[in-house]
């Protein structure tokens, strides 16, 4: 009897949830964006018979099952965690470590745009001998003073938190100093930020990959170190905290660990933002009298500071810094009513951070390595710069080619 | 589509399950499972729908001719069952192999300008599995092993039906025939069916595609530093992988057969306990090797014409099994691979093997096995031996690395689990605690019994019925967690703000 209860029971529970699910998926209302992972989700893909015999509507209608799949962070959430039970130490190649830190360890590595590599400790030496090559021609073609500075990942500032091995780490470490030449003005971040980490100080975010207001201002004292300007490096008395609290960050979205705690953006604010005006600049291509095409700048987006507060109050509170222009090419942030000396930037969303800082000391132009921007020398004459600087993660480093492409 | 997928079950499958007992006879249960079948198979390529009907049609249109004279002139019907099974044979020639067999005559210089690949030709998912499924219907027929069908419907509905389309396991006409026509789906066998459908998406989605990632890790490793370590664990987890993959799909396939009241012969039989090849061939794709013996090593005359012949018929057997898994010369290596370790285990080796102690064969068979895998997996043969090589530390950087150590050592609590699986115990343990195998009743084993359904018989114990309980609420948790799986494969935060 109980046999044939069971099987019911089997039955009606399969059914259930089959037939239950598969309803709330068609009742439920779509959602067009995902706040968690900071992504359009896919709709109900476009039906004709073009899209039916080319494939692609039953690759749309993949996609749309699983992004609007009922209960979604529910179900991720549950193979998130039953990850780490199974004693893996990660999820999606996110390490958990001491205190809730989070680190990505594996990555896409780039060696080509045509070669994809799924997700490896290791990275392809020859590109990053190719950013070095870049970097080092660069420098010995400029006349201005370069410092550059490249910014580790997590997992190898807070590398203390992980019984995850340093080879890496110690491999790319040891490449770039070896390789890079002193006219880049290549500063060492990794001994410096190891040595803050590890007295307990909160130099990286433990849920995203970026460092803190904090890491950055201890970059910022090396960057002016770099340039000589010792004297002029502001105390970091001269900043008022601001505190904004409850940061869940990319390394979190990747790992969807819903036990960890949140992070704390503490901004370190001059207290002067009004006075600066941050401008937004793209490419347009127009045609001069003579009817050729030529390019120019426009400025599409301006506002005042560097912040856009509205980003505190969602999720991506990082994008707050430059207004999470991440993508954008060219930004400009001269401070109004000075004439002061210019500073150019190359450089990738490390460098958002650092605005606050250098802005109190420059004019700044920025150029968005990661956006494909790679003409530093064109910039910094048609600004008038007397500097230059090169901020760029190890993270992109290894994951991208861009950098190659300085000159 | 695969079944491994939320498309699949919230999508496909519950449609055709509503549709399919909303209808009363079979009849139109059969044309349900026909055209949703169709639509199944057409998904990812809708035109070789096509070249599949056109293949159903053939044989079911010369099956007529092959039974008219089967009975009264041999020659006859022979000659009708040659040119049926040839005109089945040519799709599978033409879409799995022209190409391999055009590129391989280019080697040769003269025909190298003159002669180029047909392209565009991709192949037809399946069209391995359905051709085999056809061609045992032809001889079945030809044989007087079975009646005609001449219900087109019930022909067509045996060669797609969805759930063994695409990975087997290959049902020979004989076996189902009767189900086509007449078969009870019953609450007792649809649990049934539920219960061996989740086992296998549990095999497949947390152990197969897991094993896969470390496997893939661990290939693309060696590329970069290549370790002994980094090259055992692309054997282990490969061999894991391949073994949780399609026993879970062969699982997934005799689960859905059930759910419409189908029964299936089973596909595998814990191969990985095997204590030689030639045992490991008995549990491996069970399927696949009785239709080469049925309709190739036997009438060929197999073992009974002498001891020469006898070496030809199974060279011959492995050269195709090899093939048949794939138009690439390391499909055709791993094939004679085994063909010629199964010489020599008849020869001698076998019985000398029942001499020693347990633990040499299963060594001895786990190791050839995984060196199989490697020809089976490197497409790249020079790849595929540089990984032979490095497992006894020959052309490698360094025993291991901290890395590869790291994600080894990492990797064994889930080493365990999918070794222990992939042997009877777990099982044998639930069953005996539970007093009642609750996964394969209503199984037929490979020597044709079948298991009943629901054994009314024994009453079970207390303990018994908290099983009875516990295999219930099991089923409800493994789909939870197989469907959280299923998710997150696809779950891609886009981290526009790395840049």
């Amino acid at each position: 009897m109980i046999k044939k209860i069971c099987n019911l029971a089997t039955a009606v529970c399969f059914l259930a949830l089959l037939f239950g699910l598969a309803a709330a998926f068609w009742i439920l209302p779509d959602s067009p964006f995902s706040e968690a992972e900071n992504r359009t989700l896919a709709l109900f893909p476009e039906f004709s018979f073009e899209t039916l015999t080319d494939g692609s509507f039953n690759a749309g209608m993949t996609e749309y099952f699983a992004d609007q799949f009922p209960a979604r962070p529910l179900f991720v959430r549950i193979k998130a965690e039953s990850e780490i039970a199974a004693g893996r130490g990660e999820n999606n190649g996110v390490l958990v470590g001491k205190n809730d830190q989070l680190a990505v360890r594996k990555f896409r590595v780039y060696e080509s745009l045509l070669h994809q590599t799924p997700d490896m400790d290791y990275y392809y030496r020859s590109n990053v001998d190719a950013a070095i090559d870049a970097l080092n021609a660069f420098a010995a073609d400029a006349s201005l003073p370069v410092v550059t500075i490249l910014p580790p990942r997590s997992v190898d500032a807070a590398a203390s938190a992980f019984t995850y091995p340093g080879e890496i780490t110690d491999v790319l470490h040891e490449q770039l100093s070896a390789g890079l030449s002193p006219a880049t003005g290549y500063i060492d971040l990794l001994p410096l930020f190891r040595e803050h980490y590890d007295a307990g100080e909160y130099v990286y975010f433990r849920t995203d990959h970026h460092w803190t207001p904090e890491g950055a201002y201890l970059a910022y004292r090396e960057i002016m170190k770099g340039f000589g300007m010792e004297d002029k490096i502001l105390p970091e008395s001269a900043f008022t905290v601001e505190e904004i609290p409850g940061f869940y960050g990319t390394t979190w979205s990747k790992s969807r660990l819903k036990f960890v705690e949140p992070d704390t953006i503490r901004y370190l604010s001059p207290g002067n933002e009004d006075e600066f005006v941050t401008d937004c600049l793209s490419v347009k291509m127009v045609k001069d009298e003579a009817g050729r095409p030529k390019k120019v700048k426009e400025i599409y987006k301006s506002f005042p500071g560097w912040l856009n507060r509205d980003y505190f109050t969602v999720k991506d509170k990082y994008g707050a810094f430059l207004d999470g222009t991440h993508n954008e090419q060219f930004i400009s942030i001269p401070a109004m009513n000075r004439d002061r000396e210019a500073l150019l930037i190359m450089k990738d969303s490390f460098a958002n951070t650092l605005v606050p800082y250098l802005a109190q000391h420059f004019d700044l132009v920025i150029g968005n390595l990661t956006g494909g921007v790679t003409n530093a020398s064109e910039l910094a004459e048609e600004y008038g710069c007397s500097r230059i600087l090169i901020v760029y993660n190890w993270e992109n480093l290894i994951t991208s080619g861009s950098l190659a492409g300085i000159h | 589509m695969v079944f491994s997928s939320l498309l699949f079950l919230f999508a496909f499958l519950t449609v055709t399950l509503a549709l399919y007992y909303v209808l009363p006879h079979n009849k139109w249960r059969n044309a349900v499972l026909f055209v949703v079948s169709l639509i199944f198979y057409g998904w990812g390529e809708p035109v070789y729908i096509l070249v599949m009907l056109l293949s159903i049609t053939e044989a079911y249109g010369f099956g007529f001719l092959i039974a008219k004279y089967r009975e009264t002139n041999v020659r006859r019907a022979r000659a009708w069952m040659t040119v049926s099974l040839l005109s089945n044979l040519a799709a599978l020639l033409f879409f799995k192999y022209a190409n391999f067999f055009l590129e391989n005559l280019r080697l040769i210089p003269p025909l190298s300008e003159k002669i180029a690949l047909i392209e565009g030709l991709t192949l037809p998912i399946g069209i391995s599995f359905y051709t085999f499924q056809i061609m045992s219907y032809t001889i079945d027929l030809y044989r007087g092993q079975t009646e005609v069908q001449k219900n087109f419907v019930a022909f067509g509905t045996y060669v797609t039906l969805f759930p063994q389309l695409i990975a087997g396991p290959i049902v020979r006409y004989r076996d189902v025939d009767d189900q086509l026509t007449e078969r009870r789906e019953t609450v007792d066998l649809f649990a049934s069916g539920v219960r061996r459908f989740l086992t296998g998406l549990g095999k497949k989605i947390l152990i197969g595609d897991t094993a896969s990632r470390i496997y893939e890790y661990a290939k693309a490793s060696a590329d970069f530093n290549a370790t002994a370590l980094g090259a055992w664990m692309v054997v282990i987890f490969y061999t894991l992988h391949i073994y949780y993959d399609f026993s879970g799909y062969s699982d997934m396939a005799i689960g859905l057969g059930r759910m419409f009241g189908f029964r299936f012969l089973e596909n595998f039989d814990y191969p990985y306990i095997s204590r030689s090849i030639t045992e490991f061939w008995r549990r491996w794709h069970m399927s696949l090797g009785t239709w080469f013996k049925e309709y190739v090593y036997i009438p060929l005359g197999g073992n009974r014409a002498g001891r020469l012949k006898q070496y030809r018929n199974i060279a011959i057997v492995w050269f195709l099994t090899g093939f048949w898994h794939g138009a690439n010369w390391n499909y055709i290596l791993w094939g004679v691979y085994f063909g010629v370790i199964l010489v020599i285990e008849k020869t001698f080796l076998l019985k000398r093997l029942e001499k020693l102690p347990k633990i040499v064969g299963h060594l001895y068979a786990l190791l050839l096995i995984g060196f199989g895998w490697i020809l089976f997996s490197y497409t790249d043969m020079a790849a595929g031996a540089r990984c032979f090589l490095a497992l006894f530390g020959v052309g490698v950087n360094a025993l291991s690395s901290p890395v590869i150590g790291y994600e080894f050592l990492h990797a064994v609590p889930f080493l365990l689990i999918a070794v222990l699986g992939a042997t009877p115990l777990p099982k044998r343990i639930w069953d005996r605690l539970a007093e009642h195998d609750w996964v394969s009743c209503g199984a037929i084993l490979p020597d044709g019994r079948e298991m009943p359904v629901t054994e009314d018989g024994l009453a079970l114990s207390r303990r018994g019925k908290v099983f009875a309980v516990l295999t219930t609420v099991g089923c409800v948790f493994l789909f939870v967690f197989c469907v959280a799986y299923m998710v997150d494969s696809t779950f891609s935060p886009f981290l526009y703000f790395i840049f």
